[in-house]
């Protein structure tokens, strides 16, 4: 630390230049304040400073974030499988490693302050960023300071993440938003239906994903892709489903179901009960007939069974 | 009397070789409605995962059973056609008209299996069993050959009905389903194998002969009117 608390500098063959000043506190204060410089910086002691050659201060931070491998095992070869190691190893430099994300001498716990995780994200992907700080989940997280709302890692993943643009990814997108959403834990305190997983699970979309995924590989391959949540709530654009951008929302609905069933009418999405569970005010018809045959059905039974047995003792007693 | 211990018996004949044809028909449309739609309802149960993967997926499954559908809904128009034209042409007996009798014969037999009263029901050409499972099965396929369709052709559909047709459309046509089901794999399986009158399978549909000991027992009513007329003028269908 003799002199890497002065001003030392590190210079790259392109002339760019790194500062090698450590800021002594931060890393103090970071998760790693039990580690000794060579732990991470390996090859480096007071008495062994060997020179070494970078081209750029891009492919020094990349080299460095391989440090991180001897520890984060598990993690680095998570981010190996994610996009951003494929975007890497096609020879996009700027794609994210270790140290973009987590920093290098001053690492925290990225997980304490869930805001910080999108504007990490926001550096690279500030389009997106800006849709979902306008979002219901990004505006709760921004405004009201909310941490139970979803951030990029929470559907994105922090080290494995996939292309989302795949049909296995869209596949799953009802598990990402179940967990929140099937979960009364979290969403009850909004006063927000955990029905809305199951009235999708076990409506016709919701069937055949689930057939779609169990059909992968063995089976040919789905026509089409199926409805998933973010066909009709949108993706990071996520609206609430009350006051003012409800009705928007419904009035775009005959829309989204025209990209699959182009003849839909303007009727059409009422097929659709809008997660409700059928009710005397919420389609009291749906509600009418599954009455009137879960009255039916047990007597029909309960009828037909009694009457075989009546018949059969009758035979016996005659015999 | 049992039907199994006389080896030489005679024997009348019940049902026309079309009937059997047709019957072998509703038989083979059946099985495949059932194990592609009831597979759809119970779609969490092992054995319909089993079936739907086996047949190929759920798109598959969807096609074979709106096949299915189809063909039934054929079987079921020209049975009815058949059955009106014999009628109104040809001079059958509406003998699976429900009458004032079929009512008074289920509180009788009902009685007699009490105890009651001393002896059942004399029968027609077809009992109020019969007829209940007639009836209640040809009402079902009506019910589910209309839903059906409305499933089938939803954004058609609903270009004149409100949208909530669509779901309500499914609950009874799944629901129906299950009653045509229950009432075969309960009732009409009981009375054709089962049921220890004909233990171990009532063949007539298939050979289209009962023997003379059974209608005297089941039919007496329809014997009776039987041998003061030729066979020819038999009523055969309905």
């Amino acid at each position: 630390m003799k002199c890497h608390g002065y001003a030392v500098k590190m210079l790259f063959r392109s002339g760019e230049s790194l500062s090698g000043t450590i800021n002594i506190s931060s890393l103090q204060a970071s998760v790693h304040n039990k580690l000794s410089c060579s732990d991470c910086h390996y090859g480096f002691s007071s008495e062994e400073h060997p020179k070494r050659h970078f081209a750029t201060r891009r492919d020094y931070t990349l080299a460095s974030s391989e440090n991180c491998r001897r520890c984060h095992f598990d993690k680095y070869t998570k981010t190996m499988e994610s996009i951003h190691h494929t975007m890497l190893s096609q020879g996009n430099l700027e794609a994210p490693v270790c140290i973009d994300c987590h920093g290098s001498h001053g690492i925290s716990h990225i997980s304490k302050e869930r805001a910080l995780i999108a504007k990490r994200c926001q550096r690279c992907h500030a389009g997106i960023y800006d849709i979902y700080a306008k979002s219901v989940h990004g505006n709760a997280l921004f405004n009201e300071n909310n941490q139970d709302v979803p951030v990029c890692t929470d559907c994105h993943t922090a080290h494995s993440i996939e292309d989302p643009r795949t049909l296995s990814y869209r596949e799953r997108v009802p598990d990402m938003c179940s967990n929140c959403h099937a979960n009364k834990a979290i969403v009850g305190k909004y006063g927000l239906s955990t029905a809305v997983v199951d009235t999708y699970l076990s409506d016709f979309h919701g069937v055949t994903l689930k057939f779609y995924r169990l059909q992968k590989g063995a089976l040919n391959k789905p026509a089409k892709p199926m409805a998933v949540c973010t066909d009709c709530h949108g993706i990071h654009n996520i609206n609430s489903t009350v006051g003012p951008d409800a009705t928007v929302l419904k009035a775009n609905l005959v829309k989204r179901c025209q990209k699959c069933h182009a003849e839909a009418p303007k009727n059409f999405p009422d097929s659709w009960l809008s997660h409700y569970k059928p009710s005397l005010t919420r389609a009291p018809l749906v509600f009418f007939v599954n009455l009137v045959y879960k009255i039916f059905i047990p007597l029909l039974v309960a009828g037909l069974v009694l009457q075989i047995m009546l018949h059969v003792w009758r035979y016996v007693v005659n015999r | 009397m049992n039907v199994g211990t006389i080896i030489q018996e005679e024997r009348v004949r019940r049902f026309s070789p079309a009937r059997s044809v047709e019957h072998v028909a509703h038989v083979l449309t059946f099985v495949v409605l059932v194990c592609t739609g009831l597979s759809q309802r119970f779609y969490s149960l092992d054995i319909s995962q089993w079936i739907i993967l086996h047949l190929g997926g759920i798109d598959n499954v969807r096609l074979i059973h709106r096949f299915a559908g189809v063909i039934c809904s054929l079987e079921v128009i020209t049975h009815l056609g058949v059955a009106v034209i014999g009628i109104v042409f040809r001079k059958w007996q509406p003998s699976m008209v429900i009458t004032k009798k079929d009512f008074t014969d289920v509180v009788h037999n009902i009685r007699y299996y009490l105890g009651i009263e001393s002896s059942p029901t004399r029968g027609g050409r077809y009992t109020y069993k019969q007829k209940f499972e007639y009836w209640g099965i040809l009402t079902g396929v009506l019910l589910m050959i209309l839903t059906g369709f409305i499933l089938w052709f939803p954004s058609v559909v609903t270009k004149f009905l409100p949208g909530e047709i669509i779901p309500a459309a499914k609950v009874l046509h799944t629901n129906e389903a299950l009653v045509v089901f229950l009432i075969i794999a309960i009732w009409h399986v009981y009375n054709a194998i089962f049921s220890p009158e004909v233990f171990p399978m009532d063949t007539s549909i298939f050979t289209g002969y009962i023997s003379k000991a059974r209608m005297l027992r089941e039919h007496p009513d329809e014997l009776a009117d039987m041998e003061d007329k030729p066979l020819e003028d038999m009523p055969t269908s309905s």
